[in-house]
């Protein structure tokens, strides 16, 4: 597979160490969260593969595109509509939750829609970029960012306050029964391949996804669910974990850099992990922008000979933003990102049985080209 | 036509300038007419290989033969081409009623310069010259493929300017080509006296912060450019040439990164990146750390900024624009003052007035190393427009840090990053990082 592609799986699991899925977790320490977490990367992974292989039949093709050409207006319309709603309220809540995070640890005299702000002007002309263009800056500012959160992880393991004690204790809950709402939340995390509803336009070149690039993923998923569920632990114990707001920063502030200019970790870790949420709100307002453009067919409403068009949700995404920032509390926000999980888990493998339908429908399509 | 009316019809187009030098050669049976502009030309040549020789043949016939065998013997099509080419140096010719053409045009522009604004240690220390057909033949004689392709082409309504679109017509990127040639006819300026003017006029946008075309005067830059698939313009006149084309990285190569083994140029790159950062973000990061988390640093590292702020009287945001402000005037008055001034400007400047800032602490020492650091890292920069262009977005970064803190100061990089893959240079992507694979996938394609 091409590089790019792993890219969209990756930011959506990394985004996600820092928000809230290690607090949905975390919630249910001993509640069924361990195999709730084996569960999900088995059925994650079925559903990215089923996912992968249905859009390698059409390579450069969209989702919205697909059902263009296979279903009928009526449902055509709303469901890419609610497909747009979706996309937008998973950027919205990596949005929401990095502002409650730069509020409470980098600047907290400032005010919150102020920052909310900030966060919506550096994404927001990113939404209406070309999709290559998109995959290009996602590139490069991975380039920039990673090797230091590489670099913060490795700290976090050889880390002398990390107690394996506690992870070993943690690990032992795994005879429980599964926790819904913990595999929901793990669930999530696999969602990144959903992306190529619209990222699929970018792969057009034909590309190869066999078992070792389903071992590739595989690998990465337990990587990250074993770190974003058990390093916390490790560095925090395992009662009352879940009292922790944020589990992920105040693990990163227990570790120090000795000789270092910066001394503590949580600074560094903050501002390039800013880099990440911004790449996983760029590509989810990037999609729910261009399904939008599907919906009402924005590229057709223009002014003066000016396409305005795409620029018209742009206010709607601030107002939205704006709104939810200032009337959110985090417990809220950490229940409401929970129900949206669990709605996932529903929506997502359901798309499969759209997906054979497209696939009958085009076959048709195929053998008679002239209907 | 006859003799007389060709001499009246001359006459008249040149009517206005007293530099046009009539001579008419008589031997026997022989006459001819000359027309030319004295100072053009090669009189030397004129004399050997016109004058000498209309003497010493028999007849017409046989000296209208033995001119047209002439390497300088141009075709001329029409009258009116006569006008032009006189201009540029050519000689005309009456013999018979009929006129010759023969290009003696004599400069003394065609002398090569050293190297002066792109210098390396190793490799070749020749720049352009002034002339565009020397510059041609440097090119040329550096760059042996028989794909190599010049038009030529004049712009500038009044001083018609001579301009050439060189490239390899095999590897050049077709789509940038077309792009490029589309826009050098939508230039309708009425004086074009360089390449660098030209290129703000060929630029995508009115307002861009980045450059769009590299100036270069290196030849071994321009030839390893062609063989990549860009495309060269040059004017005459003019020691530069426009590369298009171009991406970021373009702009952080020097031509001796590819004299050096591996890990030198490694090691040079290395620096001229963190050159770029440091030069970008440390003036922001003074800012979003003294005044908005000075808790980000280690504690004595903090105490020791904060200590050394103690009496100044300003925020740090105005403290930085004060020291920024007062380098960018020395940079702006070191270049523009002669060379025997400039020395006493940055002392100066920089000793003098660095040293006087922190005693009357109008700005930490700190701040002194900071701006000190931030200036050499800007000169890192090896092509010229890429460090201009990062002295004006450092003020936007600085903006970013006094509004927003450290956060804005990131999201600001984050979203310059984001506008500069969003721009283009001649239909390819300015920032991206698999440049060759798709270049070479647009070259293949019919346009």
């Amino acid at each position: 597979m091409s590089r790019f592609y792993y890219y969209l799986i990756l930011i959506n699991m990394v985004a996600n160490i820092i928000a809230s899925v290690p607090a949905i977790l975390l919630h249910f320490h001993n509640d069924g969260a361990v195999i709730s977490m084996l569960l999900s990367i088995a059925a994650g992974v079925l559903l990215v593969t089923i996912y992968t292989k249905f859009f390698l039949k059409y390579p450069g093709k969209t989702l919205p595109e697909l059902l263009e050409k296979t279903t009928s207006k009526w449902f055509y319309q709303p469901f890419v509509f609610l497909l747009a709603v979706l996309w937008f309220v998973a950027g919205l809540i990596t949005l929401i939750t990095f502002t409650f995070l730069l509020i409470r640890y980098l600047s907290p005299e400032m005010p919150i829609i102020l920052i909310c702000l900030t966060l919506i002007l550096a994404v927001i002309f990113g939404c209406i970029l070309k999709t290559d263009r998109v995959m290009y800056t996602v590139e490069m500012i991975m380039i920039i960012t990673s090797p230091l959160i590489l670099f913060i992880f490795f700290k976090a393991y050889s880390s002398k306050s990390l107690n394996w004690d506690f992870v070993r204790e943690a690990a032992l809950y795994i005879n429980q029964v599964p926790n819904w709402h913990s595999f929901s939340a793990c669930f999530f995390l696999f969602l990144g391949a959903a992306n190529l509803f619209i990222f699929n336009r970018f792969f057009t070149d034909k590309q190869k996804f066999g078992f070792r690039q389903i071992m590739f993923i595989v690998l990465i998923s337990i990587g990250t669910l074993f770190t974003t569920y058990f390093i916390p632990i490790g560095f925090n114990g395992f009662e009352g974990i879940n009292d922790l707001v944020y589990p992920w920063i105040s693990t990163t502030d227990s570790i120090r850099m000795e000789y270092f200019i910066i001394e503590r970790v949580l600074f560094m870790f903050l501002l390039f992990y800013l880099g990440i949420a911004f790449l996983s709100i760029l590509i989810h307002w990037h999609a729910a922008m261009e399904f939008l453009k599907f919906t009402f067919k924005l590229e057709k409403i223009k002014y003066k000979d000016k396409n305005i068009g795409i620029f018209i949700p742009l206010p709607i995404f601030v107002a939205i933003s704006l709104y939810f920032v200032t009337v959110l509390t985090e417990y809220q926000l950490f229940r409401y990102s929970s129900y949206f999980y669990d709605v996932l888990v529903f929506i997502f493998p359901g798309m499969i049985l759209l997906f054979t339908y497209i696939n009958r429908r085009m076959k048709n399509e195929e053998s008679s080209p002239e209907n | 036509m006859s003799s007389e009316e060709n001499i009246k019809w001359i006459n008249e187009q040149f009517k206005d300038t007293n530099e046009l030098t009539m001579k008419t050669l008589e031997d026997d049976d022989k006459k001819a007419e000359l027309f030319y502009i004295k100072p053009l030309i090669n009189v030397e040549l004129l004399q050997q290989i016109i004058i000498k020789p209309f003497f010493e043949m028999q007849s017409e016939t046989k000296f209208i033969r033995y001119l047209k065998a002439l390497p300088q013997f141009q075709d001329s099509k029409s009258q009116e081409q006569l006008k032009t080419e006189v201009l540029n140096g050519n000689v005309v010719l009456f013999i018979q009623n009929k006129f010759y053409l023969l290009d003696l045009k004599f400069s003394f522009n065609d002398q090569t310069n050293a190297a002066s604004v792109e210098t390396t240690i190793h490799g070749s220390q020749l720049a352009l010259s002034d002339n565009i057909a020397t510059n041609i033949n440097i090119i040329r004689s550096d760059y042996h493929q028989p794909t190599l392709y010049v038009e030529y082409a004049t712009i500038g309504q009044v001083n018609n300017h001579k301009m050439a679109i060189i490239y390899d017509k095999e590897k050049v990127n077709k789509n940038a080509l077309k792009l490029i040639t589309e826009k050098l006819q939508q230039v309708d300026k009425q004086v074009i006296t360089s390449t660098v003017q030209l290129s703000n006029y060929i630029n995508n946008k009115k307002l861009s912060l980045f450059p769009q075309l590299i100036m270069t005067e290196r030849p071994d830059r321009i030839v390893y450019n062609l063989a990549g698939g860009k495309v060269i313009i040059l004017v005459d006149g003019n020691p530069q040439a426009l590369i298009a084309p171009v991406y970021f990285f373009d702009f952080m190569t020097s031509m001796e990164d590819n004299y050096h083994s591996f890990y030198i140029s490694f090691f040079l790159k290395f620096l001229r990146y963190t050159g770029l950062f440091i030069s970008l973000l440390l003036p922001g990061l003074y800012i979003g750390i003294t005044s908005f988390a000075p808790e980000v640093f280690r504690t004595e590292l903090a105490l020791t900024i904060a200590g050394s702020r103690i009496g100044v009287p300003f925020s740090s945001f105005v403290e930085v624009l004060f020291m920024l402000f007062f380098m960018e005037m020395l940079l702006e008055a070191s270049i523009r003052l002669p060379k025997s001034i400039s020395a006493t400007a940055t002392t100066v400047g920089g000793l003098i007035l660095g040293t006087a800032v922190t005693e009357a602490s109008l700005a930490s020492d700190i701040m002194v190393i900071i701006v000190s650091a931030v200036a050499i890292s800007t000169f890192v920069i090896p092509i010229n427009e890429m460090a201009f262009s990062i002295r004006v977005i450092r003020f936007i970064f600085i903006l970013a840090a006094t509004l927003l803190g450290l956060a804005g100061l990131t999201l600001a990089l984050y979203a310059m990053i984001m506008y500069l893959v969003s721009i283009d240079s001649f239909g390819e992507p300015y920032l991206k990082f698999n440049e060759k694979k798709t270049s070479k996938t647009k070259a293949g394609e019919e346009i």
